[in-house]
């Protein structure tokens, strides 16, 4: 096979197993793909009951300002989590398929990257419901999802690798996600925050992430350039730190395996 | 396409000797442990399957047939030897490979197939003619989970054998599925594959298969290669060390 042909053979890998996830998640409901868009609202509505007054004086509409921050960071976790176990979950296939095992890990980004633009129909309904006047900088928001795509990849394939030789990670890793939440200014105002705290959260790729998008969608703004610089260091940096823990330890993978 | 297998060794770790977790890894690390014993799976094992023959392994369950056939696939890199094959050229079949009970008979077809190296053009043509040979006509949009278990292996046989031979084909125990008129019209597929002109190598416990059709055999006892050559000759010895009790 050359390589075109081989790049091809894996994208309809990964769509196939993208479909599969997909089918499987709503394999048993009658709302089926649905509880994509219908997830997003239900949590921006419990949030908003809560939080909403709390925060009217430093946060406008908040309903949408909370689902920006939820959309982002529910893609980042979807595909992280789901990709912790993708070579455990698949090592059966692994020893008989020749691709290379990355599509697996792969393949669970893109469904939660899928899953993203389906719910950006709830999305959109609820920029129009609020009436946000989308301005010219909602353009950059690709180069924003860009790098916080690169950013889930990279990670997914560094915990999946992880999570073959260390079962533990895996409650680790949810420890660590409820903490990384309360650190990514999701639903509440983040400006106000001071001291070690605040340059944590300011730090935080995902906050970056979170904040870019809340900029250019509802704010109209244009985020700093230094903000993208971060953003794309982060998103580069972890893209290539996974590769290279993949390529390192292909052998023990399969050994171990 | 010849197959050369040159001194290849393969150790494990012994299960359960491996840190299993974070916390294990640091006791081990502090008290200065991390070493561990090993299971070595083949031991020194060299031969070659040269064009256009069809050679079969033989040997007693945990004496490295498996592991030998994942090498020689390129699943697994030896600790030591290599193996000298095409990988691009080999096709290791395998029955419903990576088959999802939840999905239907049709979307099986296009994720095994995917999965197991086919395209979407060559699976679209092939489609019907698939279907077909496995009898299941009318059940392609039932999900997987409510065939039974031989409507699951005639899927699984047909799409398997669906493609050309390749030039290197790897068989590990497939030969005989269905029921009695499935796999009649199995095993003559097979042996078109195999006589085919591909150079095959397979595995399995029946000497029967193995007498009739293959042109050389390859004994395993315990990761050691214990004789290699034609197959009456390795297969008698064979049978007539299992027989005398030792094996």
């Amino acid at each position: 096979m050359t390589a075109g042909e081989k790049r091809k053979q894996y994208g309809f890998v990964i769509r196939q197993l993208t479909a599969r996830e997909m089918k499987r998640k709503y394999a048993r409901s009658a709302l089926g793909i649905f509880w994509s868009i219908l997830n997003p609202l239900l949590s921006m509505t419990v949030l908003s009951l809560i939080f909403s007054r709390m925060f009217q004086k430093s946060i406008a509409n908040f309903p949408v300002y909370y689902l920006t921050g939820y959309l982002l960071w529910q893609t980042f976790t979807g595909a992280t989590s789901a990709s912790l176990t993708a070579l455990t979950d698949n090592r059966l296939l692994l020893l008989r398929v020749k691709f290379p095992m990355e599509i697996f890990v792969t393949a669970r980004v893109y469904t939660a990257i899928v899953n993203f633009f389906c719910s950006l129909a709830a999305y959109v309904v609820m920029l129009i419901v609020f009436q946000i006047k989308i301005r010219l900088p909602a353009l950059m928001a690709p180069v924003i999802l860009l790098p916080l795509f690169l950013f889930s990849l990279g990670l997914s394939w560094i915990l999946s690798v992880g999570y073959v030789f260390f079962g533990d990670l895996k409650h680790l890793y949810t420890v660590a996600l409820t903490l990384w939440m309360y650190c990514s200014g999701i639903f509440y105002p983040a400006e106000e925050l001071g001291g070690l705290i605040r340059q944590v959260v300011f730090h935080n790729p995902m906050y970056l992430y979170i904040d870019g998008m809340r900029q250019v969608i509802l704010y109209g703004q244009i985020p700093a350039a230094g903000q993208f610089a971060q953003m794309f260091l982060w998103g580069i940096g972890l893209f290539a730190a996974g590769w290279v823990v993949f390529e390192k330890n292909r052998d023990r993978i399969m050994v171990r395996l | 396409m010849d197959i050369v297998v040159r001194d290849v060794t393969m150790r494990f770790r012994r299960a359960g000797e491996e840190a299993a977790s974070l916390k294990e890894a640091v006791i081990r690390r502090i008290r200065r442990r991390d070493r561990y014993e090993t299971f070595t799976a083949l031991d020194h094992v060299s031969f070659t399957v040269g064009e256009g023959e069809v050679a079969g392994i033989i040997g007693a369950n945990g004496s490295g047939k498996s592991t030998l056939l994942k090498i020689i696939a390129g699943a697994l890199r030896p600790t030591q030897g290599r193996v000298e094959a095409d990988r691009d050229k080999i096709q290791l079949l395998t029955l419903g490979t990576g088959f999802d009970p939840e999905l239907t008979g049709k979307e099986n077809i296009y994720l095994s197939g995917a999965l197991t190296g086919l395209s979407k053009e060559f699976l679209d043509e092939k489609y019907e003619a698939i279907v077909q040979f496995a009898g299941l006509e009318g059940f392609m949009e039932e999900k997987v989970r409510k065939y039974s278990s031989g409507m699951v292996s005639r899927l699984g046989f047909a799409l398997a054998t669906a493609a050309d031979a390749p030039e290197i084909l790897i068989l590990d125990e497939v030969l005989s599925v269905g029921d009695l008129f499935f796999r009649k019209k199995s095993e003559k597929r097979i042996r078109e594959m195999i006589h085919g002109g591909s150079t095959v190598l397979m595995v399995s416990h029946s000497m029967a298969v193995i007498r009739q059709n293959c042109t050389k055999a390859i004994w395993l006892e315990k990761g050691k290669l214990r004789m290699a050559g034609a197959p009456d000759r390795v297969c008698a010895s064979y049978e007539g060390m299992r027989d005398g009790g030792t094996g």
